[in-house]
C-alpha cells in the first residue's frame, strides 16, 4: 500500500492506465495493466469497477461509462463493453503519487469493507478537516480529533450505529447498518439508503419469504406467528433511489407503524459489520501528518477537497 | 435463536451449541450467531440446504461444501447460523447423548448440556488464541 494515498499497486495501475479525458474502451485499460503489473484483466476489472461505483467508496476515482452493474445482483457488463476514464480525484491521488503534490489520504478516507475488508469508510470533508486540526496543532487531543471524524460513513446513506469509541480506539468492534425506514403519505413503509453489505433482490426476497406461508405453520403456530410479515405487497424502486428503495404495502389489519417496527428487526433491513482500524484513529492521522509535514499537505488536501466537490 | 428453531420447523437434524445453547441452558451469555452441529448423513445435509434456500441472504452454498467442509457460516433472514459439520462428522453420537429438548417459540429445539456447550467453547476459544 502506498505511503502518500494509501492506494495499492493495482488501484495505481489502473489510474495510470485511464488517465485521459475521454472515455477508453476498460479493455484496452486493462490490457495496459496486466502490461504493466501483469494481473489478468478479469481481476484487475473487478478493482477498476469499484473504483468506479457510486456507491462502494466515498472518493471514486474512476468514471464509468456503460453498465457498472447495480447494487443487486446484477453485475457490470464485460470490460469490452464499458468505458472509463480518470476522476479529478484521481488525477490528485496520481499527483500525490509522482511526489508532484503532497500525500493525500484517500486510504483513510475510502477504507476497504466494500471488498470485505475491515477498515470502515469516513466522511472525506471529515478526514481532511482533522488532518488541517493536526496540521495546525500537533498535539490535539484524541478525543477532540475523533469528534471531528465522527463515525463512519457509508455512500448508501445508511443508519449506522456502533460502539464508535472502541472503533476509534482501534479496537475490533461491529457496526450496525440499517436502511431507513419510514412510513408514507399513502400509509406503505419505504426502506431507502439500503446497508452496503447487502444486495438489494436479497433484501427484498428475504422480506418475501418472511411474509409467505411456512408448510409448518399449522405445526408450530407460534413460531410462524413470530416470524411472519403482515405483508401484502412489496415493491423495488431502486430506479428512483440508487441506493435502493423498497415499499412494502402493510396487511390488511396492520398498521404502517406496526409493520415498521417488525421490518426494523429483519435481518437484512439492518445488517451487522465487523471492523477495525490498523491503530486508533487519532494516531494514525497524527503519525500521517507528522511522516509528510515537510510536504504542502494544506494544497494537496485543497486539491482532493476541490476534486471531491467538482468532479 | 429464532433461526435454530425455522431449522428445527423444517425437519433439520441438528443440536445447538455456542452461546444459543449456554443462553437456552439458563447462563448468562451474550447471544452472538447459532452454532449448530449438524447430524451427518446425505439426507439431512439436503435438507439443510433446501431450509436454508429460502432465507439464506447471498450465495447459498453448494451442496459439496455442506458435504466436504468443517464449518460453513450461513447468514440468514433471522440471523446468521455456522453450520459446524466436521464437529458432527465426529462426535454426533457423543453430544447427542447429553442433549435435550428445549422450546423456541413452539418449536422443541435439540440443545447441547452445559458441561458439552463450554467445552466446546473453551476449546474453541483456545483454537482462536493459538
Amino acid at each position: 500500500m502506498s505511503e502518500r494515498t494509501g492506494l495499492g499497486i493495482v488501484e495505481i495501475a489502473i489510474l495510470e492506465a485511464v488517465e485521459t479525458s475521454r472515455y477508453v474502451k476498460c479493455a484496452n485499460a486493462l490490457a495496459r495493466v496486466e502490461e504493466r503489473i501483469g494481473l489478468a484483466p478479469g481481476y484487475a476489472y473487478e478493482v477498476l469497477v469499484d473504483l468506479a461505483r457510486p456507491w462502494s467508496m466515498p472518493v471514486n476515482l474512476v468514471r464509468g461509462q456503460g453498465n457498472f452493474g447495480s447494487r443487486g445482483i446484477d453485475p457490470a457488463a464485460n470490460f469490452r463493453y464499458t468505458e472509463a476514464r480518470i476522476a479529478r480525484a484521481g488525477r490528485v491521488a496520481l499527483a500525490a503519487e509522482r511526489g508532484e503534490i503532497a500525500p493525500v489520504p484517500i486510504g483513510l478516507i475510502n477504507g476497504n469493507t466494500y471488498r470485505e475488508g475491515l477498515r470502515p469508510p469516513f466522511r472525506p470533508g471529515a478526514i481532511i478537516d482533522a488532518t488541517r486540526e493536526v496540521i495546525k496543532r500537533p498535539d490535539v487531543p484524541d478525543r477532540e480529533l475523533a469528534g471531528i471524524v465522527g463515525p463512519p460513513c457509508f455512500m448508501t446513506g445508511c443508519v449506522v450505529t456502533g460502539d464508535f469509541a472502541a472503533l476509534s480506539a482501534g479496537r475490533r468492534t461491529e457496526l450496525r447498518l440499517q436502511a431507513k425506514v419510514s412510513v408514507n403519505g399513502q400509509g406503505k413503509v419505504v426502506l431507502e439508503n439500503i446497508a452496503p453489505n447487502i444486495g438489494i433482490d436479497d433484501v427484498v426476497r428475504i422480506i418475501a419469504s418472511r411474509a409467505s406461508a411456512r408448510r409448518w405453520a399449522d405445526d408450530h403456530p407460534g413460531l410462524h406467528h413470530r416470524i411472519q410479515l403482515p405483508l401484502a405487497g412489496i415493491q423495488d424502486e431502486t430506479q428512483a433511489n440508487p441506493f435502493g428503495r423498497i415499499v412494502c404495502t402493510p396487511a390488511l389489519g396492520t398498521s404502517p407503524e406496526q409493520l415498521r417496527d417488525l421490518l426494523l428487526d429483519v435481518r437484512g433491513v439492518y445488517t451487522a459489520m465487523p471492523v477495525t482500524l490498523r491503530q486508533p484513529l487519532a494516531a494514525l492521522i497524527k503519525h500521517w501528518v507528522r511522516a509528510n509535514i515537510h510536504e504542502d499537505l494544506p494544497a494537496s488536501l485543497a486539491a482532493l477537497e476541490q476534486a471531491q466537490s467538482g468532479d | 435463536v429464532l433461526a435454530a428453531a425455522v431449522l428445527a420447523a423444517e425437519g433439520v437434524s441438528f443440536l445447538l451449541v455456542g452461546s444459543a445453547a449456554l443462553w437456552l441452558r439458563g447462563e448468562i451469555v451474550t447471544v452472538g450467531d447459532a452454532d449448530a452441529v449438524i447430524e451427518p448423513g446425505d439426507h439431512n445435509i439436503r435438507r439443510l440446504r433446501e431450509a436454508f434456500s429460502g432465507v439464506a441472504i447471498g450465495r447459498l452454498p453448494s451442496m459439496a461444501s455442506f458435504l466436504d467442509e468443517s464449518m460453513v457460516p450461513v447468514m440468514t433472514g433471522y440471523g446468521k447460523v455456522d453450520c459446524l459439520l466436521e464437529r458432527g462428522r465426529q462426535d454426533w453420537d457423543r453430544l447427542r447423548r447429553g442433549a435435550g429438548f428445549l422450546p423456541v417459540a413452539d418449536v422443541a429445539v435439540l440443545v447441547a448440556s452445559s458441561a458439552d456447550a463450554w467445552d466446546l467453547r473453551r476449546r474453541f476459544k483456545e483454537r482462536e488464541n493459538e
